[in-house]
């Protein structure tokens, strides 16, 4: 059992989100970085999907009324008890010990993982939060959540080499994008714009989406509405004012706007953690391309997986400055 | 049917089936009849499938299936609009007074009395083109435009669970409670959305809507019985 005891920003349970349910209108949900999220489980013995707590910039402090193991992933300053302990490493906590998250360095949502998960009711076969539909409600300092059981799993002392980390520091990114599905809603200039400039990230964000500002993306004749249709989250919607929407987790289920693209479902992670201010261009991607990046960015997460689990070795190649890190075994 | 059927990618995983960008009930029959083919299908890839007025989206697991793949099978499926055919559900709904403010605006802005809003409101047959926008939100068609009504100039912080209200030449109701700018003529007690009951909403895509005027007594004994609670 785990007392919040000061939470400085929005707080909220999130898994691997909700399917099933958009034909009714309930968006998808989860995690915004599914790459940090789901390795702050792995630290901790858990699958991927387990309920774990995302911090937006400023992490919570909290007591543990039970022990129990934990990991934080994130750029980020942990202390436990007041002493400064690693983030995107496994520690064992006892009853009364305090735990203290600092402010991301970089990034934008960080993650705090427990051994056994967070115990919650899912609502619609999920514990992700989605307040507006009364499917959970960001956390309050004073709530008090149970966790999971975790007998065979919950293993301290596991550390995701440096390497391994994602970086996201850089003020301005490429992520791959899948054009259309309604090319026709815009002029061969206006493709080319949203194909050749950076866009900056709004402070009008939220995990619902990301509104851009940029050189305005030119419409055809056709215009910037469609019959309402639907969106999955990565979706690139251009509304009027031709200034681009990235919708994210919390997106609504359909939308009227026409979509110039969709942003690769592996890079999706990387755009959520950029700050407003930070920018990002957009690279074409075929179909084919970015199911490739999602099957390289599973075998990654497989394999993190497994070595955390005692199952993988991890190699430190060094090429000059730079090291890196390969993960073999038998398995 | 495949002839005017068009498939994209809707990124990588999931695949967009358009049948034209139009809004009339046949080519709606048609995204059903396809939606719940494709449920039926038994594919193991297959995550959910999305409707809307004219597109569907077909949402795959990557892991499992390449666009193509998902294409070539959507291509093979065969479907009947014909047989398509929602269910009737009725919704009781409270008009005017407290849970109606906006029925008499309606009603003047139209030259109509209250009594006649109610009256063409309640009448038709409505169509759920779909579900979409907030949970349990239903895009239906169509108002008489005898009753069409601008939105309000400055939406409202929250707006009522249940509140039926008009947008324009648009009907609907506010599923979950919600800001909004809806003119609102009335309520219904039933819960549209309820997120911890497996059919967690009152109508499903493709159903048809009837909204039946009810009286403070009844929309008071029909709200308890369905919130577990006075309504305050």
């Amino acid at each position: 059992m785990i007392e919040l005891l000061r939470v400085p920003s929005l707080l909220t349970v999130q898994d691997s989100g909700r399917s099933g349910y958009r034909k009714l209108g309930v968006p998808v949900s989860g995690y915004m970085d599914d790459y940090s999220a789901r390795i702050a489980n792995h630290l901790v013995g858990n699958p991927g999907n387990a309920p774990l707590l995302e911090f937006l910039l400023m992490g919570p402090t909290l007591r543990f009324n039970a022990s129990a193991v934990f990991a934080v992933a994130g750029d980020v300053d942990v202390k436990l008890n007041g002493a400064p302990v690693e983030p995107w490493a496994s520690y064992w906590a006892k009853r009364g010990d305090v735990l203290e998250i600092g402010t991301l360095r970089s990034g934008l949502y960080g993650y705090i993982a427990f051994a056994g998960g967070i115990k919650c009711e899912p609502l619609l076969g999920s514990c992700s939060t989605y307040a507006k539909a009364g499917l959970g409600r960001p956390l309050k300092a004073g709530d008090v959540l149970n966790l999971g059981y975790a007998i065979l799993t919950g293993k301290e002392g596991c550390r995701l080499p440096e390497e391994l980390r994602p970086d996201y520091s850089a003020e301005e990114i490429t992520v791959g994008v899948v054009l259309g599905p309604d090319l026709d809603h815009f002029t061969e200039e206006g493709v080319r714009m949203f194909l050749s400039e950076a866009y900056t990230i709004t402070p009008e964000s939220d995990r619902m989406g990301y509104r851009l500002d940029g050189r305005a993306i030119e419409h055809s004749e056709k215009g910037a509405g469609i019959v309402t249709s639907p969106l999955v989250p990565g979706t690139v919607q251009v509304p009027p004012n031709g200034k681009p929407i990235v919708m994210m987790r919390d997106a609504q289920t359909t939308g009227g706007y026409a979509r110039i693209g969709v942003v690769a479902s592996a890079h999706l992670h990387r755009l959520a953690q950029l700050r407003p201010g930070f920018k990002v261009r957009f690279r074409e991607m075929s179909v084919e391309d970015a199911r490739n990046e999602f099957l390289k960015k599973e075998k990654t997460l497989e394999a993190i997986r497994l070595f955390l689990g005692g199952r993988l070795r991890a190699y430190r190649i060094k090429a000059g400055e730079k090291s890196f890190i390969a993960l073999a075994g038998n398995v | 049917m495949g002839e005017t059927m068009n498939l994209k990618p809707l990124g990588d995983s999931a695949l967009l089936i358009s049948f034209g960008e139009v809004i009339d009930e046949e080519t709606n029959d048609r995204v059903h009849a396809l939606a719940g083919a494709i449920e039926k299908a038994g594919f193991e890839w297959l995550v959910e499938v999305v409707p809307s007025y004219s597109s569907l989206a077909v949402i795959y697991d990557a892991k499992l299936i390449d666009f193509e793949g998902v294409r070539q099978a959507i291509e093979r499926i065969e479907f009947s609009a014909e047989k398509f055919e929602g269910r009737l559900v009725e919704i009781p709904v409270l008009y005017g007074g407290k849970y109606g403010p906006d029925l008499e605006f309606v009603a003047e802005y139209n030259g109509l009395t209250p009594e006649e809003v109610i009256e063409i409101h309640s009448r038709p047959i409505y169509r759920v083109y779909f579900l979409g926008f907030l949970p349990g939100f239903a895009y239906l068609g169509r108002m008489d435009e005898r009753i069409a009504t601008p939105r309000l100039e400055k939406p409202r912080l929250k707006v009522p669970a249940g509140s039926v209200g008009i947008a324009g030449k648009q009907t609907g109701w506010y599923a979950i409670e919600s800001p909004g700018g809806w003119r609102i003529i009335g309520r219904t007690p039933l819960r549209l959305f309820n997120p911890s009951k497996e059919q967690s909403t009152l109508v499903q895509p493709g159903d048809r809507v009837k909204f039946v005027p009810i009286g403070e007594d009844e929309f008071e004994e029909l709200y308890k019985a369905e919130w577990g609670h006075e309504n305050d």
